[in-house]
């Protein structure tokens, strides 16, 4: 056991004596994710934790009743969040500073608004359903803001269908008793005017299909981008790591040091325990440097500490798994080298470290379930959205069979005959 | 000319030693063309609305409404998902609103006023706010005709009650009929027009895949040539050639040229996967595509010299080819699209080799451009190998 860990020990400290290992396992991933924080906005303020005070301009042309109200929701206390509304006069104006990307879209409620839709009372008693010609409200809406603008087109949109659904009610319910006798055409004229003073409140209280609207418990989470970066760019070195320490296993045979240790009294499973002990040790250590590293310089919030550690844990023996799988089919240093970064650049665009494999191909999302930075990523992104150790069981164990399998066929491949000869 | 020729020839020998340089040269920077091409956002952004996770136990007419009208919103993007699904992605808060459609929403269950779905959103969250809104305008679309009827009803009896229920479902139905009308009679409310903010993010993820790959999988090897350096000079190789007569710029011109040579053949080759697999028209001025290549290869191995000369090991070196490499590629936008970049870091970027030689080679395949369109950054390309040929020169020792 200690001869055990007194290699896997030897091998950690010759990893990181290496400045060019250190290079590709500590500095690229580092670098890289302080680029992708670049071009992301992440460092110029852009946590993209979604959409917020979306700038808004309404230009109410209308000065009446639906006009104002629909200008009131846009001003609500409930949107403020959500909204920051400015008021124009001009509309010409208005859509000149979407032209130059000041506002994400620009409402234009135009005179006559309101009287397109109240029905007149000469319709109500003719049974005319249409009013008089619509009278279109204008969404001027910026192609570079596509998101904030179809959220102000919907709150129009939402506000009309209000609207509508009052004027379809108070419609219907007059022309179907005027129709039925029950009232005479001059208490409809009344109930019209009646429904006219408050046409925007004519909407049923309620809707006809009622909505139970719960909120989930906890506090809210807001997620950081780089929670996504930083993990994925640290993953794919990881495979990195590994390949690397899998190497010094072939490396010590060609020198010779391994034939030599093995004429000691250490048996084989006891080196090959020791070196893969390193590896593992090795990638745990550059985990948690690089997680520390971006808690400490970029304020990162990985979550549940203890969840972290543990899928630290499970990452690295599942990329150890592969490292010794590689190192058990290659012949030489140099195919290791060669294919373990292969594997590392595949695992890091298959398994979602450059791109959200939400965004990648039906077969790419299934094939990524075969590498550790799929799962992994998969747990720190339920960390970081506030989850704790009880929702990692799926990554964990994931990736705990992931290493046990392969660690097991790299030990039927690797024979004392294998590990001796040069 | 001999020399030059024979040291490029030998260099492409050691490089192809192995064959797991093939991985490099030819399958990863295919593999990785094809996966971005397909797996990088649209040229539109893709659908930036707020993603609604749908769950429809109900299967019926009305359940499938209400999706077709989300479908409709410009805020919302419905997904639908078994029940099973969505709590998972709740509890993992990977939703931030899921709606689900039980099992009985039918019109039945309107008119009796026993209808209602469910709304589940996460704490404090702005996009459940936007969502909740955009199913109140789908529900209202969806159900307003049986909500006018059954309201016309209840004015009705409040007038003079309904003698049977036979006459009070008749006066239902002629409701619903009439509300139906109207509401097929209601006139569009509301115009979209588009402004004209420039926004003209030249896309297309074929394009700027094959592009970015081609610039990423030829500045690493290049970069590479440092690697080539020290592995010689610990091998005492090049001391060797200080006792013959070649002098240091033939040297370095013959490791250039040989690398220069072998980046024109692999992107070549890249070209030809993306002319004939993706249908990508990079033949439209090959002179034009010859000079943006040939600049780019060699702004990159002056590059890869330079750092020859700074660089002691083979592993160092080759450690720092890949890591630079990827990074200028991130930052020349050969991986995402440079108009997507905050704009100071698009202003920032231009002092990379890579952002020029991607953008020459968007000029040519995706801005239908030809020689004019590429000459600034050729130019800029050859200014990059001129200084750093000239820094590795000065630097550039045997020992």
């Amino acid at each position: 056991m200690i001869k055990t860990f007194l290699i896997g020990i030897k091998d950690v400290r010759l990893a990181f004596r290496d400045r060019a290992a250190l290079l590709l396992m500590l500095a690229a991933p580092f670098v890289l994710t302080v680029g992708l924080g670049l071009v992301t906005g992440r460092f110029g303020g852009n946590t993209g934790s979604g959409i917020s005070d979306i700038p808004v301009i309404i230009v109410n042309l209308d000065q009446e009743q639906l006009g104002n109200a629909l200008a009131d929701v846009f001003n609500s206390a409930e949107l403020a969040d959500l909204l920051e509304p400015a008021i124009g006069s001009d509309p010409e104006a208005a859509r000149q500073l979407i032209d130059e990307d000041k506002a994400a879209a620009v409402v234009i409620i135009p005179e006559g608004f309101t009287q397109s839709i109240i029905p007149q009372q000469s319709d109500l008693t003719a049974g005319n359903t249409i009013t008089t010609d619509a009278v279109k409200i204008e969404v001027y809406a910026n192609p570079a803001r596509s998101t904030g603008a179809g959220i102000v087109k919907a709150i129009v949109d939402e506000f009309l269908s209000r609207v509508e659904e009052g004027r379809i009610s108070k419609t219907t319910s007059i022309l179907q008793l005027l129709m039925s006798q029950k009232i005479t055409p001059q208490q409809a004229i009344a109930a019209g005017e009646a429904a006219n003073a408050g046409v925007q409140d004519n909407a049923p209280d309620s809707l006809a299909i009622k909505i139970n609207s719960s909120t989930a418990g906890g506090e809210a989470v807001k997620f950081d981008a780089l929670a996504y970066i930083a993990p994925g760019m640290a993953l794919m070195f990881l495979m990195y790591t590994v390949s690397y320490g899998g190497r010094s296993i072939l490396a010590e045979r060609a020198q010779g040091t391994l034939p030599r240790l093995l004429v000691s009294p250490t048996s084989p499973s006891q080196i090959l325990g020791g070196k893969v002990f390193g590896i593992f040790l090795t990638g745990a250590a550059q985990m948690l440097i690089l997680i520390g590293a971006s808690s400490l310089l970029f304020q990162l919030k990985w979550g549940d500490s203890i969840g972290v550690i543990l899928l630290v844990l499970a990452a690295v023996f599942g990329a150890t798994g592969w490292g010794m799988i590689i190192t058990a089919l290659a012949r030489t240093p140099g195919q290791v080298a060669s294919i373990g970064t292969a594997i590392m650049l595949i695992f890091g665009i298959m398994g979602g470290s450059f791109i959200n494999l939400e965004q990648m191909p039906p077969f790419v999302q299934t094939f990524s379930k075969i590498t550790p930075n799929a799962w992994a990523l998969d747990g720190f992104t339920t960390l970081a959205l506030g989850g704790t150790l009880t929702d990692l069981s799926a990554p964990i164990l994931a990736l705990l069979a992931m290493g046990s399998i392969l660690f097991l066929v790299s030990v039927a491949l690797f024979g004392k005959k294998n590990l001796v000869q040069k | 000319m001999k020399k030059i020729f024979a040291i490029a020839w030998k260099d492409a020998i050691v490089r192809f030693a192995s064959s797991s340089e093939l991985l490099f040269f030819i399958i990863l920077p295919l593999v990785f063309t094809f996966l971005l091409a397909g797996g990088t956002p649209k040229a539109d952004g893709g659908d930036t609305r707020i993603r609604l996770v749908v769950v429809d136990q109900a299967e019926t007419t009305i359940s499938k409404n209400i999706i077709a009208e989300l479908e409709r919103s410009t805020a919302v993007r419905p997904e639908i998902l078994s029940l099973e699904e969505a709590e998972s992605q709740f509890d993992s808060r990977r939703a931030s609103v899921v709606l689900i459609l039980p099992a009985g929403l039918d019109l039945q269950a309107i008119q009796d006023r026993t209808a209602q779905v469910d709304f589940r959103q996460q704490p404090n969250n702005l996009n459940a706010t936007v969502a909740e809104r955009a199913v109140q305008t789908a529900i209202r679309q969806v159900s307003s005709a049986v909500n006018a009827a059954n309201l016309a009803v209840n004015d009705a009896e409040k007038q003079k009650p309904f003698a049977s229920e036979a006459d009070r479902q008749s006066y239902f139905d002629a409701s619903l009929k009439l509300a139906q009308s109207i509401q097929a009679d209601a006139p569009e409310r509301v115009t979209v027009i588009e402004g004209s903010t420039s926004f003209e993010v030249d896309y297309d993820p074929r394009a700027n895949a094959s592009a970015g790959q081609l610039v990423t999988w030829v500045f690493i090897p290049l970069f590479g040539i440092s690697a080539l350096f020290a592995y010689e000079r610990q091998q005492g190789t090049l001391r060797r050639i200080l006792t013959t007569p070649t002098s240091k710029a033939t040297y370095l011109l013959g490791t250039i040229a040989g690398q220069v040579v072998m980046a024109l053949i692999q992107m070549s080759l890249l070209i030809l996967f993306s002319i004939f697999a993706m249908k990508l028209n990079w033949g439209r001025d090959l002179a034009a595509l010859f000079i943006i290549l040939t600049t780019a290869a060699l702004a990159a191995g002056a590059i890869g010299t330079a750092m020859g000369t700074f660089i002691k090991t083979e592993g160092q070196a080759s450690g720092l080819s890949i890591m630079l490499g990827m990074v200028m590629a991130l930052l020349g936008g050969c991986w995402y699209p440079l108009e997507l970049f905050p704009p100071v870091m698009q202003t920032i970027v231009k002092i990379l080799p890579t952002t020029w030689a991607m953008q020459g080679l968007l000029d040519l395949v995706l801005r239908n451009g030809g020689l004019i369109q590429i000459l600034p950054e050729a130019g800029v390309l050859l200014g990059f190998a001129a200084i750093f040929f000239l820094v590795g020169m000065l630097r550039f020792r045997y020992e």
